[in-house]
């Protein structure tokens, strides 16, 4: 293949000029200059020859030419097939790379809208929940004041406020992820927030699980501390699960370049930094049905009275009141990865 | 002893507050809304209103602001369990608009009976004075 910038248009007409030149050069020497000793075979021809020499030498000339031309068109047509063959996979794998992320906007949208239906429906049956509570802890109350107070009607009814306490534990919990409460947002070193909080996980992770935290320095965002501490200790302990006991968490911060691919994932884009916080671990991994749902309210796949539901909900709750982004990745055995982007900020 | 009009529209709570209330030895005269609260204050002067923030037809929000407009010396206590709002949220609007006190729900009612007194007592002072 020539690109037709490189190829030598004036060859075809050289070509013909050339060979028209010769063929002029040999009629003229045939005719003038007395050949006829060599040419006694071509006889009863020879008055026809120095013409038929002529006429054959230019259609041999105008034959080459045409052939020359015909296969440098030929070239500049299969160069610009495959120019606008180049360029229609470009559009199309970015058409594709657009569809993929637009679905992806989707999805996650979708999600946020799902959770905040969700919040909403929490928030009212949380009402009506303390509305309950509250009639049995003080209907309980006034029953049990009328007992003597070494009964076991009373000791018994104390059990059921124990109870309701729960109860109390579980609704404000709810209303912590269905509304939207004030906190007080500051700015925060990212790194020395996450060893505050490791601080404060590890004598109650087993010795068998080691964590690594692996940094950027100076990484700020504008956030509640308290807020990322819960986030970290949510993820971590579900991680800890997962790895039945045993296994490696690696924790990563690191600044993103603002045109880390990364960033597309992001619902509201913004023009400005961000850093990613990555936490890993080697656990039991999870199925894509369970992904689609790990952020729903409820939603568990631990035993009975062993979880919630409500950690990684409140992680998602949290992330977005921080303007950030939550992504996962995993799969089943080999472990699991959650990716945190949010908005990176000037230190104080 | 005082005359106290409870507005709760969960039945359950208000039968344990009556008898709470009646228990504290006062005197108890109940409405299911916000509705039935402004016409019981047409016909009558309680001393002090207890009532809960989301109910139908009138809330407790409207029910505060109408009723200090009206009955400026009424004290108020509102009660809430949440809902689309965080109770707080509803409870400190309501305080912004008039109301003396108020509780998230589950309430300790000996802290309940304890602000009912305080306020009560307050008012005395008030109208010795």
């Amino acid at each position: 293949m020539i690109p037709p910038a490189k190829q030598k248009s004036w060859l075809p007409y050289l070509v013909v000029g050339g060979g028209i030149l010769i063929s002029f050069l040999l009629w003229h020497f045939i005719l003038w200059h007395h050949v006829e000793a060599y040419l006694d075979l071509l006889l009863p021809y020879k008055s026809y020859l120095s013409w038929l020499a002529l006429l054959l030498g230019i259609s041999l000339s105008i034959l080459a030419g045409t052939i020359i031309r015909i296969i440098q068109l030929d070239d500049q047509r299969t160069a610009l097939l495959n120019e606008m063959q180049i360029t229609l996979k470009k559009e199309m794998s970015e058409r594709l790379r657009a569809e993929e992320s637009k679905q992806k906007l989707e999805i996650a949208l979708l999600q946020g809208q799902k959770l905040q239906a969700i919040g909403t429906l929490a928030g009212g049956i949380a009402h009506d929940f303390n509305n309950i509570l509250y009639a049995i802890i003080g209907y309980v109350e006034m029953t049990r004041e009328e007992e003597d107070k070494n009964s076991i009607k009373y000791n018994n009814l104390g059990k059921v406020l124990e109870a309701t306490k729960r109860g109390q534990e579980l609704i404000s919990r709810i209303l912590a992820f269905s509304r939207k409460q004030h906190h007080e947002f500051e700015v925060i070193d990212l790194n020395n927030t996450i060893e505050a909080a490791l601080s404060l996980l590890k004598p109650t992770i087993p010795a068998s699980v080691s964590i690594q935290f692996e940094k950027n320095h100076g990484i700020s965002i504008v956030g509640n501390q308290t807020q990322i501490h819960q986030v970290l200790v949510n993820i971590i302990n579900n991680a800890v699960d997962a790895m039945e006991g045993e296994g490696t968490i690696i924790i990563r911060s690191t600044h993103l370049t603002t045109d880390d691919p990364l960033l597309k994932q992001l619902t509201q884009s913004s023009p400005q930094k961000y850093c990613k916080l990555e936490i890993s671990d080697t656990g039991h991994g999870m199925d894509q049905a369970t992904m689609e749902r790990v952020y729903e309210p409820f939603f568990t796949t631990k035993e009975v009275g062993k979880g919630s539901g409500l950690g990684l909900s409140i992680v998602h709750s949290i992330i977005k009141e921080h303007r950030g982004e939550i992504l996962l990745n995993s799969q089943l055995g080999h472990g699991t990865t959650f990716t945190i982007l949010l908005p990176e900020c000037s230190p104080k | 002893m005082a005359k106290i009009l409870l507005v709760e529209d969960d039945d359950l709570v208000r039968d344990m507050l009556t008898q709470v209330l009646h228990r504290a030895s006062h005197d108890v005269f109940c409405a299911s809304n916000g509705e039935e609260a402004t016409e019981y204050l047409q016909r009558e002067k309680p001393d002090l209103m207890v009532t809960d923030i989301i109910m139908p037809k009138k809330s407790g929000i409207t029910l505060i602001s109408e009723v200090k407009h009206r009955h400026p010396n009424l004290e108020i206590i509102a009660i809430s369990g949440g809902g689309r709002l965080d109770p707080t949220g509803y409870l400190d609007l309501s305080e912004s608009l008039g109301a003396s006190v108020s509780f998230e729900k589950p309430i300790d009612n000996t802290a309940l009976l304890m602000a009912i007194d305080l306020l009560l007592h307050g008012k005395k002072e008030k109208v010795e004075n």
